[in-house]
């Protein structure tokens, strides 16, 4: 019987799980939402029935993201760091840098040949340079999320948009709108102020090619050029950014497990049921 | 013994109070800054006190000082203001950065009058700064003469620099058993004790001391081998919970490099015939705060040496926002532990930390250093 591995990702705004064998065997995406303890439980078993396999037959699961620590089910918990460095390292092998663009963060990872964390920076304190800047935005203009990408690629003439403060720059959008500012200039805008300030963050560590995009703000075409327009360089995207993650937690719990067998320790996990979790 | 220091850290005013209540004809002097030479106000019988903030949110310094000072200086302006520290007869300081200078100012125009500012050169690597500092102090005991009335002798110079030289060294030997692979105190439990230290009579200090290692450290196990080893350093530093949180997480914090915590104890004042001037050359050959640290970087090597004493496998540098010395510090700093192959992290503190932010960084930085683990 082969050995499969699981790693969940429950990011702010997404929760992702992929299951893996030999090669990966089935990922789930899907909105974490306000109850991301029973959401843990249902993406899992969406995994397991996409999977076609048995709940007992995952010999590791590890979960990440921002709400880790609510995965009852997990054997261990990693930092979004050491996954998305791991799990871009399996994608794009010859990545050296990662940027992640999330739902509330966005985070510069300098790795190794092996997917090994050498440095890291993430944004201060703020969500301006984060997915929830374009939510905001799109919300406020009335355009949909996944179409601000596409609009902002019609643009010739971006609008200069403050990259200080979301509410700020949600403020400069309005007033843009009212002088008759087309849409597509003040969405450019605004994927540049965001891109500035997830370059300017990054460039705190050495950028080394090849820089792989991930997160949600990857999948962001608008956000991908103006990134790759101020880096001055091409950026790779994998072909489902949203899992690297949850792809990374995969393959270090499968990892951990490898490196015990050689050490001919075992590893202690957690039974595995998928119990209801009660949110108090 | 730790619990009397944690009840002293957490009770500073009641301590104060009580002191001033059992030395009723003696002065409680606050000071903002750890280049204050207490040892002058302790020999005139004095209860030094170190003025820090409450790390408790805030809205009335506003109009006293800029909004774009450090949270720290605007914190601990804010003790004064809100009368927590009205047991005071005088506030005081050795020149400080600017912040606290404007703290500082603000507090005697606002809250206390009576005020000492004692001048320490910021260029302490002149020839002329201990002569130069040694006249300022002169200056300044005559001017704390003045006011209680009667002589400081210099046999009371000299008793104060034993009980402060005493606190030194026993604080000092509690850093040096953290070098223990088996660390007998948490990096929290040895900000406890040294904070509080800054609240205390020496004298009391001490005595706590001596029995807190006798009695309590002599044989402890804090923590184990198993831990991460870390240091922490960067600008003032009594945040209690950033530190619990470090430690939560299999990791050990065995030395610091903080105004707050090794930076005010490391060194002791040297025997000489003139006690002023034994004063002087203790605070201008004492470990630097990043402001004095010009025209030669002496701190990069000092902390890399602490970093290797105390095989520390990580480091947390952490600065106090808008913080201007320790920002310009930081860029050489950070290069120069990564040049030197220590993994550092740099973290900003506000008057209370986002430990949801911190900890997936402290995390990170922990999983790097234990990589084997997971890769």
């Amino acid at each position: 019987m082969a050995d499969y591995f699981a790693g969940i990702d429950i990011g702010s705004t997404m929760t992702k799980v992929v299951i893996l064998g030999d090669e990966i065997i089935a990922t789930v995406i899907g909105p974490t939402g306000v109850e991301q303890r029973r959401l843990a439980n249902k993406v899992m078993e969406e995994a397991l029935s996409r999977a076609g396999i048995p709940f007992e037959d995952i010999t590791y699961i590890v979960s990440t993201g921002y709400g880790r620590i609510n995965v009852p089910f997990a054997d261990k918990q990693v930092t979004e760091i050491s996954c998305h460095a791991k799990g871009v390292s399996r994608l794009v092998p010859a990545a050296r840098t990662v940027i992640d663009i999330g739902g509330q963060d966005s985070k510069a990872i300098r790795i190794d040949a092996n997917g090994r964390t050498k440095d890291f920076v993430m944004n201060d304190k703020c969500a301006a340079g984060s997915g929830r800047f374009v939510e905001i935005i799109a919300d406020c203009l009335g355009v949909p999320l996944q179409e601000m990408g596409t609009v902002s690629l019609k643009s010739k003439n971006p609008a200069s948009i403050s990259s200080i403060c979301t509410i700020w720059a949600q403020q400069e959008v309005t007033a843009g709108q009212a002088k008759g500012r087309p849409i597509p200039d003040l969405v450019a805008g605004v994927h540049r102020s965001l891109a500035d300030r997830v370059v300017r963050m990054a460039r705190r560590i050495p950028l080394e090619k090849e820089i792989v995009l991930t997160g949600g703000g990857a999948k962001n075409a608008g956000l991908v050029a103006a990134v790759s327009h101020m880096l001055q360089t091409a950026l790779l995207v994998p072909e489902e950014p949203l899992i690297t993650g949850a792809l990374g937690a995969a393959s270090l719990g499968r990892n951990m497990v490898e490196k015990a067998i050689k050490k001919g320790i075992s590893l202690e996990t957690k039974k595995r049921v998928l119990d209801v979790v009660q949110i108090l | 013994m730790i619990n009397d220091f944690i009840d002293v850290y957490k009770n500073r005013h009641d301590y104060a109070k009580d002191w001033k209540k059992k030395n009723p004809d003696s002065k409680v002097v606050g000071y903002m800054c750890s280049y204050f030479p207490e040892e002058l106000f302790y020999a005139a019988g004095m209860l030094p006190v170190r003025i820090l903030g409450s790390h408790e949110p805030q809205n009335v310094t506003e109009p006293y000082i800029f909004g774009m000072y450090c949270p720290f200086s605007r914190d601990v302006l804010a003790q004064g203001l809100q009368g927590h520290y009205d047991y005071l007869d005088a506030v005081s300081t050795a020149y400080p950065c600017m912040h606290l200078g404007q703290a500082f100012d603000s507090w005697t125009l606002h809250v206390t009058q009576k005020k000492f500012y004692v001048d320490m050169p910021n260029r302490v690597q002149t020839p002329y700064a201990v002569p130069f500092l040694t006249g300022r102090l002169e200056e300044t005991k005559q001017e704390i003469e003045e006011w209680i009335g009667r002589e400081i002798t210099d046999s009371d110079l000299k008793e104060a620099i034993n009980v402060y030289n005493e606190n030194r060294a026993l604080l000092r030997e509690i850093y040096e058993m953290r070098k223990a692979d088996d660390v007998p105190l948490t990096g929290t439990e040895c900000m406890y004790i040294t904070t509080a230290s800054l609240f205390m009579d020496k004298k009391d200090a001490n005595k706590l001391l001596k029995e807190t290692i006798e009695n309590e450290l002599k044989g402890r196990k804090a923590k184990t081998a198993d831990d991460t080893r870390l240091m922490v350093l960067g600008s003032e530093n009594d945040d209690i919970k950033f530190l619990n949180m470090v430690e939560e997480f299999s990791a050990v914090i065995v030395t610091d490099d903080h105004c707050t915590g090794s930076r005010y104890f490391w060194n002791p004042v040297e025997e000489q015939d003139d006690p002023i001037q034994a004063i002087a050359q203790r605070y201008i050959d004492r470990p630097l705060c990043p402001q004095r640290d010009y025209p030669e970087r002496k701190r990069l090597p000092y902390l890399l040496d602490m970093a290797r004493d105390w095989n520390v496998a990580g480091i947390i540098a952490l600065q106090q926002k808008f913080c201007d010395p320790h920002e310009l510090d930081k860029v050489a700093l950070l290069d120069w532990f990564k040049e030197n192959d220590i993994p550092t992290i740099y973290l900003e503190l506000d008057v209370t930390v986002p430990i949801g932010q911190f900890k997936i960084r402290v995390e990170a930085l922990l999983e790097r250093l234990r990589e084997d683990e997971l890769w």
